[in-house]
């Protein structure tokens, strides 16, 4: 396999961190349990991630940081999110920086920069309230106009971070009689306030990471100065719209690295465990239950990692595409993580018992992420709102059309291939109807039939695609009737059945850019990915939820596919598409770096 | 005055009803929904237009002041008469009984019929 530059910071700090079975290591499974149970946050891993410099990831190159790509900050963010996903998602709070170097002046993005980088400056988002839920323009905290800046008044709730971090996102009603311009958004220094006007809430005991600092923030008669002010009085609600596009694709990540850990711990039990003469493993049942936990992992990375590329290529496209990924990804993974743990069997709710607990806390943590930056219904209602146009947009491609697609999905789904800058200007709120992956599936149907050409591919596997492939087509193309067909209301009084078809639609996005992904990248990421098996498998299980097909296509791929999982699985890689060196499991005497004071970057 | 009859098939209202000096929001649109019918506005006039056009020209009054001080509008109007539905794929069943099941599109789409 090629190595693939944007997946090295994730590899470093992976073995920086270390085995996280070793019970010394910084972020090692015992550590973040007991973390867990103290409910207390983890500053010293927090700060030992400072120390680390992984904070400068967080700001774009040209604000004088090192981010550069959305695809390598997902990987990143995966590794965090294996050891424990309450570390990384107060972490990765720091991402809604994204909401100035998107919208801020020259001179808030410097200050924010470096603030970031050398004072481990961290943030938080105060967009929702107690009272009012996804209806940001029924907020009631204010901000009134006086000389030299605002008055603010009212509590933002539940927050992430809202008590330990320096600078809060806060929406504001700057026009009481509400309507789309009523908000602005400041970026609130708290160190800048007067402390006796403003205050925190206190921590809210949650389900699951129950170590974050989950609480809310307060402010009575506070002034804050122009200065913290993002664009323009009324801006508000457009900045935080288009910001979610952003965070939404990438919670895709935290999802992405939990269910590694699921299954992963899964794998040490199953490999293992002796029953009827055979491990777990060897047995039929929870042998296929592991497969297709394996494929959701690939399928969800070809959603991810493509949508994490599309965002350089295609930003005006995100109304759709974040809203396909923050609703396909997070659920699909959750459902994988409830149906292994039938396979782990009654250790999948013990607090101690196999590998410190892992899976149950996993389990906990994880539910919150389809919820938050935007909840399932949310996405899925942004999505009824575009299916129409999107319907219209492909009946009326013509064959330049297509060819401007074909395009933008090679630079898209080609791994080597350089990335534009993300320039987050281009970022719409609504879609124009496009959307690159399922408007392009005949292109990629195309390249399936020309491959006929070439002998490196086995016949049948090739056969086994064109007729899925042709399936997911034909069932877009009924997607399009019945989208044509249907009325169109606009609110939010949306019908369940068009919950139901949206979903469905997020479904055959995933199909699309399984193929994209296979289809660019078949020479360069290793045997297994090339030979396809895992794809037809993977279509196969997409299309099941849909329509009535045979419970198996081939009983040799499921093999191949088993044995591939078992492989990554002793080889210490991670379940992917991409499956890069994970830190490798070794006796505590052989390992090198035991030490969790160890910070130095390889 | 299009922008009205459009609005009205749009959200259910008769045209008489629709005032061109209230906002929008009174006729059910909320902010979303605005950035919505830009598209489907933009669809029909075959131009491209400013996302929150409905935010920061909240009545149809506004509206259609901004658009007619700064597009093309009656140029626009114009074109529309000529225009065709055509697809890049032959034999697709799904779209060409999209261009026969025109009535299901609702008012936006009258430029098909």
């Amino acid at each position: 396999m090629h190595q693939l530059k944007q997946y090295s910071v994730a590899e470093t700090l992976e073995k920086d961190l270390g085995d996280p079975l070793d019970p010394n290591n910084i972020m090692s499974f015992k550590q973040v349990v007991d973390i867990d149970e103290t409910e207390e946050f983890p500053h010293s891993q927090i700060e030992w991630l400072y120390n680390w410099k992984l904070q400068h990831y967080y700001v774009p190159a040209e604000c004088g940081g090192e981010f550069t790509s959305f695809e390598e900050f997902v990987a990143f963010v995966r590794v965090l999110s294996r050891r424990d996903q309450t570390i990384g998602i107060a972490f990765t709070t720091l991402f809604w920086s994204f909401i100035t170097w998107m919208s801020g002046s020259d001179e808030q993005k410097q200050k924010l920069a470096n603030y970031i980088k050398n004072e481990q400056g961290t943030m938080c988002l105060g967009y929702s309230e107690r009272e009012h839920g996804s209806d940001l323009v029924g907020g009631d905290l204010t901000a009134k106009k006086v000389s030299g800046g605002y008055i603010l008044n009212g509590e933002k709730w539940p927050i992430n971070r809202a008590t330990i971090s320096g600078i809060s996102y806060i929406l504001a009603k700057t026009a009481p009689e509400g309507g789309a311009k009523c908000l602005t958004l400041f970026m609130v220094n708290k160190r800048e306030l007067d402390p006796e006007k403003y205050y925190n809430l206190p921590k809210i005991l949650t389900h699951g990471i129950r170590a974050s600092d989950m609480s809310g923030i307060g402010f009575k008669d506070c002034f804050v100065p122009d200065s913290m002010r993002l664009k323009n009085e009324g801006d508000g609600l457009e900045i935080a719209l288009k910001g979610f596009q952003i965070t939404r694709t990438l919670c895709a990540a935290f999802s992405l690295g939990a269910a590694d850990t699921a299954l992963r711990t899964t794998l040490n039990f199953a490999s293992k465990r002796i029953v009827y003469g055979k491990t777990v493993f060897d047995l039929p049942q929870p042998r296929q239950t592991l497969v297709d936990a394996f494929l959701d992992l690939l399928i969800c990375d070809c959603e991810t990692i493509g949508s994490a590329r599309g965002f350089h290529v295609v930003p005006e496209q995100f109304s759709v595409w974040a809203s396909v990924v923050k609703y396909f990804v997070t659920t699909q993974l959750e459902t994988m993580i409830n149906n292994v743990y039938v396979v782990l069997g009654s250790r999948f709710y013990m607090r101690e018992e196999h590998d410190w607990g892992i899976f149950q806390k996993v389990l906990r943590d994880n539910s919150i992420i389809s919820m938050f930056d935007g909840s399932t219904v949310v996405n899925l209602h942004a999505l009824i709102l575009q299916l129409r146009p999107l319907t219209k947009y492909r009946s009326r491609r013509k064959s330049n059309t297509m060819a401007e697609i074909q395009g933008r999905l090679e630079t898209i789904f080609s791994l080597e291939k350089p990335l534009p800058t993300f320039t987050p200007t281009e970022l719409e709120l609504f879609g124009r109807g496009i959307d690159d992956p399922l408007q392009g599936l005949e292109i990629a149907l195309q390249q399936l039939e020309d491959l006929k050409q070439t002998s490196d591919l086995d016949e049948q596997v090739l056969e086994n695609l064109l007729q899925l492939g042709n399936l997911v087509l034909e069932e877009l193309d009924n997607h399009d009737q019945l989208i044509a067909n249907s009325k169109f209301e606009y609110g939010h009084d949306q019908s369940p059945e068009l919950f139901e078809i949206a979903k469905k639609y997020c479904n055959l996005h995933a199909a699309a850019a399984c193929l994209h992904m296979w289809l660019y990248n078949r020479t360069i990421l290793g045997d297994f990915f090339a030979k396809g098996e895992w794809l037809v498998l993977s279509l196969h299980r997409l299309l099941r939820t849909i329509r009535h097909l045979p419970y198996c296509l081939s009983e040799i791929y499921v093999e191949n596919t088993a044995q591939e999982l078992l492989k990554l699985y002793k080889e210490d890689k991670l379940f992917s598409i991409v499956p890069f060196q994970l830190a490798q499991s070794q006796s505590p005497e052989d390992k090198p770096y035991a030490t969790s004071g160890l910070q130095l970057k390889a | 005055m299009w922008l009205i009859k459009q609005l009205a098939e749009q959200l259910s209202h008769d045209p008489s009803t629709i005032k061109v000096s209230e906002p929008l929001t009174r006729y059910g649109l909320d902010s979303i929904d605005a950035v919505t019918l830009v598209g489907d506005l933009e669809d029909w006039l075959d131009m491209k237009l400013p996302d929150t056009l409905f935010w920061d020209y909240p009545t149809i009054a506004k509206a259609s002041q901004y658009l007619a001080e700064n597009f093309d509008i009656t140029g626009a109007l114009d074109n529309l008469k000529a225009e065709e539905l055509t697809t890049v794929v032959p034999n697709n069943k799904a779209s060409e009984n999209l261009a026969e099941n025109k009535k299901g599109w609702g008012g936006l789409f009258g430029r098909f019929k």
